[in-house]
């Protein structure tokens, strides 16, 4: 006899509360509010010795890696960095400590906004066992303590769905603008270069990237009577002039990334082929995307 | 997730499971750690004004300190938490098959409402000299739930094997 488990493995979730959506007093507090959670200094200049900007990188790419291998929901990681980012902002931290931070913010994020959270162990054994529960469990102590206990943080995350409403978006688009808008936002996460930045701004950068990169923007110009731009600064009350500097510089990063892993493909085809593979690879380059329009994620 | 998975594919430099920056020094990491919550006692110290190893006010508090006893505060926050709400869930337990309270529930799904009756809150005290909630229960006639009651009550079902006849 067959045993079926007929258990559902999947998340149970709240409905969007029209309440919380619709109401412009809840925007107008996450905007009030948002600055609140940014990291205080720039801190490479200021507090770090020991570690530099590509660390951060590093140790964010691998935060990615797992939250998308453990399927974590998606503001935890943009949450996760904020918290790497204010820890890191008033405590010198050496290189070494650098991923059993990454690891605390995780945990702390993942247990804030998941209903089945990373455990420690899982966490310990993606820093290939460097790092063990107890010292995570230890750790994380210290970090909530430099956090202040704050971990309500905004995230850009919050700020998607608030702004989406407001604009004339085809229905059909928009679980796909979604998705763009959180890779984006990822992307910016990843990025010290967007870690000053308020999450409002980057979340409404992220949105026109992700509406030009679809091109929904062109498709019906007399729909938006103002221009996308205009009508996202609007929203979140930023200046449209830098809105616009950071919607190109969400490209932009997207762009070099894109590139970035191309040659990394490139390089590794090159290895396995020979140099007699040459030939293809200037085919595969030709291919390159050089327009963020073109991009098809 | 589908379109990280293309952003992922372009940073990704090997499998997720991997230690980025060498071996971690486990004793310097002790060492800092006690640093760390060192640092946080003396921050919290300066901030309250308050030694909270020995126990006492710091000469130079800003603050004006008043010992409380601590079965004023909430269980929470008192020490031994642990042991005593083991203590308490027994004596609940034993209160809830008191026939005159006139429950036909059983205990377990009346877990919430044992605080409910100030009879019952009574009869607790009778059965609970050491416990907490003595001094914050004496001669006050609740009527009214509170938050602190359902932690009790809930602690009892935690932490204390039940009898399948209760």
């Amino acid at each position: 006899m067959e045993l079926l488990c007929l258990e559902m493995d999947t998340i149970i979730r709240a409905r969007p509360d029209p309440n919380l959506l619709c109401d412009d007093r809840v925007l107008q507090s996450l905007l009030t509010i948002e600055e609140r959670f940014l990291p205080q200094y720039s801190y490479f200049k200021v507090v770090q010795k020991d570690i530099q900007p590509f660390m951060r990188r590093m140790v964010a790419t691998w935060m990615l890696e797992v939250c998308e291998e453990q399927k974590c929901e998606e503001e935890v990681f943009p949450l996760a960095m904020n918290y790497l980012d204010r820890f890191l902002a008033v405590v010198p931290t050496k290189k070494c400590n650098l991923q059993l931070l990454g690891a605390v913010c995780m945990f702390l994020a993942s247990k804030l906004k998941e209903t089945r959270p990373l455990t420690a162990e899982k966490l310990c054994i993606y820093t290939d066992n460097s790092i063990r529960p107890q010292e995570l469990l230890e750790w994380e102590l210290v970090v909530l303590g430099k956090l202040k206990w704050n971990l309500a943080a905004v995230t850009p995350n919050d700020f998607i769905e608030h702004i989406v409403r407001r604009l004339p978006l085809p229905e059909d688009k928009l679980a796909l603008i979604r998705k763009h808008v959180q890779t984006f936002i990822a992307l910016c996460a990843t990025d010290f270069r967007f870690a000053m930045y308020p999450p409002s701004m980057i979340a409404t950068g992220s949105v026109g990237a992700a509406i030009c990169g679809l091109q929904l923007d062109s498709a019906d110009q007399s729909q938006w009577g103002d221009s996308l731009t205009d009508l996202l600064a609007k929203i979140t009350n930023t200046e449209v002039d830098v809105l616009k500097e950071c919607q190109e510089q969400i490209e932009r990063v997207l762009v070099s990334s894109l590139r970035e892993g191309r040659q990394q493909q490139q390089q590794q085809q090159q290895t396995q082929r020979g140099p007699s593979g040459k030939g293809l690879d200037e085919l595969d380059q030709s291919s390159t995307p050089t327009d963020v329009r073109d991009v098809n994620l | 997730m589908a379109t990280h998975g293309r952003i992922l594919s372009v940073l990704k430099k090997g499998p997720a499971r991997r230690n980025l920056f060498g071996p971690v020094d486990r004793e310097q990491l002790q060492v800092e750690y006690q640093n760390a919550l060192q640092k946080d006692l003396e921050e919290a110290s300066q901030r309250w004004g308050f030694d909270f190893i020995l126990d006492k006010p710091l000469e130079s508090s800003d603050f004006q300190w008043e010992g409380i006893s601590g079965t004023k505060v909430p269980l929470l926050y008192r020490s031994h938490v642990l042991y005593r709400g083991d203590a308490k869930g027994q004596r609940v337990a034993e209160a809830t098959v008191n026939p005159t309270q006139g429950r036909a529930e059983t205990s377990q799904s009346e877990k919430e409402n044992v605080p409910h009756t100030p009879e019952r809150c009574l009869l607790n005290l009778e059965n609970l000299e050491k416990t907490p909630e003595k001094g914050e229960n004496a001669g006050v006639k609740r009527k009214q739930t509170n938050l602190t009651d359902f932690y009790q009550a809930k602690r009892r079902v935690v932490w204390m094997p039940r009898k399948s006849g209760e």
